[in-house]
């Protein structure tokens, strides 16, 4: 008997039990935002890694400048600015706007949070081969120099990466920590590991008084996950709501849709396999229809892409159409086509695409894996073609820093494996000038001009889906998914 | 009855120290070795970590060159797997765990809350396993006092239905009807005990089912010894027999709970994914394909450590239950007689499996037609159509080729191998089982895929790693009390040899109960074939394989439940018929 009572008392160990901390349920009658975003902290929100969009979409952590819908910048704790040569650059700040932790924030604490930037390791993104100083010239001013004539110089400080922290954030030089040390309009109180944060309204923020009286935020990960607990009433406001999960949404939810710069497109291998042919490439270009895919696997939550670039971002740019060799018979030409299931779209996009080739004669196999164990294999260029969905404007705001990683001799991201002299020409060309309007005419011809090539077939423009509660008001569109707590976001309880 | 003179358990004398020491070795080779293994992964999969650790702090950008150059000075990396596991074990003796290569913040504080929670879960789901077990139980074992019990009874089969349920589905099942539908429970996180429930019962019931078809066969084993005859014409009460009979069916299953218990701790990613709970499988695979090798390491070598101490826990309650009979020769199990009914109900359900099939292998599986996307039953597509508008009844009847001839080869091999190992293998300790067992599937996935190369062909090895072990230690634990048998006993005073025991006497013993559980686990290795296709390994993408059709359809749950239905169906009747099929000869 002693011995089985042992046996059984084994378990009970377990019911004493071991749960995550905090969870940041609202105390009943605070007019608090619930609030799920889409991935955990990687660095305990380091804002020199992803994590510094967690801090921009929380409302935790601000900007110099914000972008437009075409990606030009725009003033947010910077005031204007003006450029004294092709390197340099004066930033005005606002004067009204103080950090978290009460300092208030001037030209001194500005340049430093940009200087801790510049200085990490490894580097930050934005700033990679820029060498970036930032100098305060009196209170309100920031001096920017770049070693070289930097055109996109403002643009850049728009990258969430650079948002401003107070001094005290940069405690340790190599991990910045925003807790309690932002400017936006609520203030990280508590970091609960990598499951939820707590955030209280700043009162004194530049841009009023916050709606809301603070923000629950958890991160979680699975996208079904999210959407359950929108349906079940547990958080208010959701980031990326799955299109297979829309249906599922009841008549308390809806959807605040947003079109991104940011394209699906199937990249063709020009460097080796079936598609060195461009005449093969032709006659995949023209076997691919993008309708089925946007109305049915994307339940019409997509636009079909007339290019690489997205309207918005070209804005008055003209394109020009690309003309293509003409199309050689497949002839059962055999080829693999590669794509990832951390978007869960885009597997069934490729088999709809994989289908299309069949139908025009070509022998296709799909691989579908992780995007972590297949990135290696997509760069090498182990596949014929790659289905992919990728940001156009990135941090600047600017297309031809993705035309150039994507698709020039050099690029570091160049799935196509496209090396044409012409489009390299063009890109160093395009990315020495400094007129926004000229930029963006000259992607439009770049993009024409790899079109062309028919090193790849754009199938669609996404959009981002953040679900919310009915009552809420104010949630963030924004174009480059920064934004999703604003200071008027209300969840309307 | 002479006890010492020739059961293998005999104990040899021999100074304690001296006995003990082969078996600290092992266990610290084991947790080295597995140290050594998940320090070898960017070196086995030919990735650098540079890049993968990277692409973890930031998803967009192109990884270039100098980029890389600066992570890999920032991150100091090891230049050879064998140093790096070496500073690991160093900084591991004084207690450090490390520092993380992706969020540069201390191992410690991720991993054990992680682990906290894992035991937490794990746990519970394997005491409410083992508790629901025991009431699908219940009714087989009051027969078997009454003598009337034939076969295994209805636990049998409803254990077999509920072991095919996959966790995933049956997670956002739960769900969708207890926390969206009634709003009884939470949907996600983990702040309280309420947070437990659904989890549990994801991970339980499935579990649940296969101990109820173990102990279902056990308790029809021990029902067909004489003392049980005996007993009852001695007029012993029947809740007597049936507490009796109860005692050495569990004493079957506690091994396997304790094995589930740990295999559950590091690998139960998708039901922690559904859940939002921050459990260490969660955490190990993130860490895996990040390769952020001192996060897995920390895990791994922790999981190793439990699963050790559990495996030789797994030997000890094995023991305890059964008492000092195990050493001598109480026993006297026999081979059960084979139901009739069983069989009969077993033809029925596998008629309507095969009927739907060939319907499907009638079918274009491969047609798609986007304007029908999931649309519902209709004369057209009598069991709907998938989100390509592809006719689901003829994925479902052609995927039922791969699916059931890839889960019998598998479950035909773990057969083997786990009746070898059980049989012969040095039996009653902790050892590589224990330390597979506990290894995160992701961990087993990247070492094969890395090794052999992603397929199909990779991914039955590494299932094949695993699916063994339940089958070794339930013929362990089964030849154990046939070892203590009178007529084992018997056999071995009278000067039989090893082959003839093995064949005569533990074989047909051994056998019949084993072979019944490697079919119940028959839909358990369609699923973990399933669960291995994220890193390549697998049927290929547009492949009707039933659990890769599940694993793709699962979150269509809500909105066209026939696209999930007609696959997880097709495995829980499997499993209905796998637990009712009886290969014991008719006598």
């Amino acid at each position: 008997m002693n011995r089985r009572t042992a046996l059984l008392a084994v378990p009970v160990l377990f019911a004493g039990g071991c749960f995550a901390g905090g969870g940041g349920t609202a105390e009943s009658g605070s007019d608090r935002l619930r609030v799920a975003l889409n991935f955990p902290p990687v660095a305990a929100l380091s804002p020199w890694t992803d994590d510094a969009l967690l801090l921009t979409r929380m409302g935790a952590a601000e900007t110099l400048v914000t972008f437009d819908d075409s990606g030009a910048a725009e003033p947010q704790l910077a005031q204007s600015w003006e450029f004294t040569d092709d390197r340099t650059a004066l930033v005005e700040l606002r004067d009204d706007v103080v950090f978290h932790d009460g300092t208030p924030m001037d030209a001194e604490a500005v340049a430093g949070s940009l200087n801790a930037a510049a200085g990490a390791d490894p580097g930050v993104r934005v700033l990679r081969d820029v060498g970036l100083v930032a100098t305060a010239v009196d209170e309100d001013t920031v001096q920017l120099q770049a070693a070289q004539a930097d055109p996109l110089l403002v643009q850049r400080l728009g990258a969430p990466s650079l948002v401003v922290l107070s001094p005290d954030a940069y405690a340790d030089p190599t991990a910045p920590d925003p807790v309690g040390h932002g400017t936006g309009p609520y203030e990280i109180t508590e970091l609960q590991g990598a499951q939820s944060a707590t955030l209280d309204a700043a009162a004194d923020h530049w841009g009023g008084t916050p709606a809301a009286d603070g923000v629950d935020v958890r991160f979680v990960d699975d996208a079904d996950a999210r959407t359950s607990s929108l349906r079940a009433g547990e958080v208010d406001v959701v980031q990326g709501v799955p299109i297979a999960a829309l249906a599922t949404l009841g008549d308390d939810q809806r959807v605040v849709t947003t079109a991104l710069p940011r394209v699906t497109a199937l990249q063709l291998n020009t460097a080796g396999g079936v598609f060195a042919d461009a005449g093969l490439r032709a006659a995949a270009v023209a076997a691919v229809d993008a309708e089925p895919v946007v109305d049915g696997v994307f339940e019409g939550q997509a636009d079909v892409a007339p290019g690489l670039l997205t309207d918005d971002t070209l804005g008055a740019a003209a394109r020009s159409t690309p003309t293509l060799p003409t199309a050689a018979d497949p002839a059962g030409a055999s080829i693999r086509l590669a794509t990832y299931d951390d978007r869960p779209e885009l597997p069934e996009a490729a088999a709809v695409l994989a289908e299309q080739l069949r139908a025009a004669g070509f022998t296709v196999e799909v691989v579908v894996q992780t995007y972590a164990t297949l990135e290696p294999d997509l760069l090498a260029g182990a596949f014929d073609a790659v289905l992919g969905s990728r940001l156009t404007l990135l941090d600047t705001g600017d297309p031809v820093g993705y035309l150039q990683t994507d698709y020039t001799c050099d690029g570091g991201y160049n799935l196509a494996r496209l090396c044409d002299p012409d489009v390299d020409a063009a890109v160093t060309a395009a990315a020495a000038l400094t007129d926004p309007r000229e930029r963006r005419q000259a992607a439009a011809d770049i993009e024409a001009q790899v079109l062309s090539t028919g090193a790849v077939v754009p199938v669609l423009h996404e959009q981002s889906r953040t679900g919310v509660t009915q009552g809420v008001q104010g949630v963030g569109e924004d174009p480059f998914e920064r934004q999703v707590v604003t200071v008027a976001t209300t969840a309307g309880r | 009855m002479t006890v010492a003179l020739g059961a293998p358990t005999a104990r040899r004398p021999a100074p304690a120290v001296l006995r003990r020491l082969p078996r600290v070795a092992g266990v610290l080779g084991a947790l080295v070795g597995t140290a050594l293994l998940v320090g070898a992964l960017p070196w086995l999969s030919g990735v650098d970590p540079a890049r993968s650790v990277l692409r973890a702090r930031e998803e967009e950008g192109a990884p270039d060159a100098a980029a890389l150059d600066a992570v890999r000075t920032q991150l100091d990396l090891p230049t050879n797997p064998v140093a790096g596991t070496l500073g690991f074990l160093g900084r591991l003796l004084t207690g450090d765990l490390g520092t993380s290569w992706v969020s540069r913040t201390p191992v410690v504080d991720t991993v054990l809350p992680a682990l906290g929670i894992s035991l937490t879960v794990a746990g519970t789901a394997s005491l409410v396993a083992l508790v629901l077990a025991g009431l699908l139980t219940v009714p087989a074992l009051l027969r078997a006092a009454d003598g009337r019990l034939r076969g295994g009874g209805v636990g049998a089969a409803v254990g077999g239905a509920l072991s095919a349920l996959p966790e995933f589905v049956l997670a956002v099942l739960l769900v969708a009807v207890f926390a969206v539908g009634w709003g009884l429970l939470p949907t996600t996180g983990f702040t309280g005990p309420e947070h437990l429930v659904l989890p549990v019962l994801a991970l339980g019931v499935p579990a649940a089912g296969v101990l109820a078809r173990l102990l279902a066969g056990a308790v029809a084993a021990t029902a067909g010894e004489s003392w049980v005859g005996t007993w009852r014409s001695a007029g012993v009460r029947r809740t007597t027999v049936a507490a009796a009979l109860g005692r050495r069916a569990v004493g079957v299953v506690v091994p396997q709970v304790l094995l589930l218990l740990v295999g559950t701790l590091g690998a139960a990613a998708v039901v922690e994914a559904v859940f939002d709970i921050p459990g260490l499988g969660g955490i190990a695979l993130g860490a895996a394909l990040a390769q952020d090798v001192p996060v897995v390491q920390a895990a791994v070598v922790l999981l190793v450590a439990i699963g050790l101490l559990v495996g030789g826990g797994g030997v000890l309650a094995h023991r305890l239950l059964l008492g000092p009979a195990l050493t001598g020769s109480g026993f006297t199990p026999e081979t059960a007689a084979a139901g009739r009914r069983p069989q009969r109900a077993a033809l029925a359900v596998a008629t309507v499996l095969v009927v739907a099939v060939v319907a499907g292998l009638l079918r274009d599986p491969d047609a798609q037609d986007v304007g029908q996307r999931l649309a519902a039953p209709s004369w057209a597509h009598p069991f709907g159509a998938d989100p390509l508008g592809r006719d689901v009844l003829a994925r479902f009847g052609h995927g039922a080729l791969v699916s059931v001839g890839l889960a019998v080869l598998l479950a035909a091999l773990a057969l083997v191998v786990g009746v070898a190992v059980g049989l012969l293998g040095c039996g009653d300790r902790a050892g590589v089982a224990d330390v597979l067992n506990a290894l995160p599937a992701v961990v087993t996935g990247i070492v094969v895929a890395a090794v052999a190369g992603p397929g199909l062909l990779s991914a039955c090895v590494a299932v094949s790693l695993v699916a063994w072990i339940p089958l070794a230690v339930h013929t362990r634990t089964l030849a154990a009390e046939a070892r203590a048998s009178g007529f084992h006993v018997a056999a071995l005073t009278g000067g039989a040899g090893r082959w003839h025991v093995l064949r005569r006497h533990l074989l047909p013993v051994v056998g019949p109960p084993v072979v019944r559980h490697a079919l119940v686990r028959v839909p358990h290795a369609s699923l973990a074939l399933a669960g291995l296709s994220f890193l390549g390994l697998g049927a290929g993408a547009e492949s009707p394989e039933w659990g890769r059709a599940l694993a793709e359809t699962t979150g269509y749950l809500e909105r066209a439940p026939w696209v999930v239905a007609a696959p997880a169906l097709g495995l829980v009747l499997l499993g209905v018929v796998a637990a009712l099929a009886d290969p014991a000869p008719e006598r």
